[in-house]
């Protein structure tokens, strides 16, 4: 197939070439019949292998500076999806929030008018909520 | 004397660069080793189109698996091993198909009737001879004899001792000249060839 190159390393053991042999042998190389046989065989492998060659220059032409700047794109995006989202529903709790009824705490540190605590606890106020404070 | 000295690039060299996707490079592996990648892959199939489908394949897997390759400057070794293996699958798909094909070309060419019936017949022979011995034995007696590699440089690749190379080189050639019978004394094959 290819020209051979013999350094004498395969004649010291007597076991030369063997030229009839190879000479006959030759007859299955597929470039006795046909000469361009070897370049059709590699421009068909060429070109069936150019996707992936072209896939393996770009990931060999990516910089750490394109993986990072590409990180950064979705992790931007996704943080202001987030900060959005954090906006709406803090907008939204402020609303509930104005709707509350007021704490147990405001009402005992704020100056009730009227009964007094003996009164509220009274056996004719059973069945109705009562407030009792100290206040100091 | 090295290939570097002649500023040939060595196998790790090219593939490296394969790995970056150069184009130019591994057409260097491809047209450095397509022939015995042929070699290895007609001694198992045994036809020229399964060998022909089995190397061409071998090289598109071992770009995949470029990564896998830990050894760059042993890249030869480890073709043979993929191309191995795809034939070795391919002859198992394709059990059932046992079509003796002419190959591809040979009908381009119209030699005389004599010779053709000839060189056909040698072919044949050929075939037989081969098919008749053990598959180590068939892809050293055509690394060496067909695509001219050194007794060192098939036992580097297969992963063989020197001597059992020359040892099955020597069982081969015997086997192979047995059945050829006194179709080797015969007119000169390169002119008769198809």
């Amino acid at each position: 197939m290819r020209d051979k190159v013999h350094d004498g390393s395969d004649y010291v053991d007597g076991l030369s070439q063997d030229d009839e042999l190879s000479q006959a042998l030759g007859l299955l190389d597929p470039a006795q019949q046909d000469p361009n046989y070897w370049f059709r065989f590699r421009t068909w492998v060429l070109s069936n292998a150019s996707a992936e060659l072209a896939r393996r220059r770009l990931m060999h032409e990516l910089t750490v500076a394109d993986v990072m700047s590409s990180w950064a794109r979705a992790v931007v995006s996704t943080a202001a999806l987030a900060a959005a989202l954090a906006g709406l529903l803090l907008v939204r709790g402020a609303d509930a929030s104005a709707l509350q009824p007021v704490g147990v705490e405001e009402l005992l540190v704020s100056e009730v008018e009227g009964e007094t605590i003996p009164t509220l606890l009274a056996p004719a106020t059973n069945g109705t909520v009562a407030f009792a404070a100290e206040i100091f | 004397m090295s290939l570097e000295q002649f500023d040939i690039p060595t196998d790790g060299d090219l593939v490296r660069r394969a790995r970056r996707g150069d184009e130019f490079a591994f057409g260097q592996l491809v047209e450095r080793y397509q022939r015995a990648s042929y070699a290895v892959a007609l001694s198992v199939t045994g036809r020229h189109e399964d060998a022909e489908d089995a190397a061409q394949e071998s090289f598109l897997v071992a770009l995949q698996r470029l990564d896998e390759c830990r050894s760059p400057e042993r890249f030869a070794g480890w073709l043979m091993t993929i191309v191995r293996n795809r034939s070795r699958n391919l002859v198992r798909r394709e059990s059932l198909r046992h079509t003796d094909q002419v190959p591809p070309g040979a009908r381009s060419l119209v030699p005389l009737p004599d010779r053709v019936a000839e060189t056909s017949e040698l072919r044949g022979m050929l075939r037989e001879g081969l098919a008749a011995l053990p598959e180590v034995q068939r892809q050293i007696v055509l690394l060496h004899d067909l695509e001219g590699w050194k007794h060192r440089e098939i036992a580097d690749r297969l992963g063989l001792p020197s001597g059992t190379v020359r040892s099955h080189l020597h069982f081969a050639r015997k086997a192979l000249r047995a059945s050829l019978g006194g179709m080797l004394a015969g007119p000169d094959l390169k002119r008769t060839a198809l």
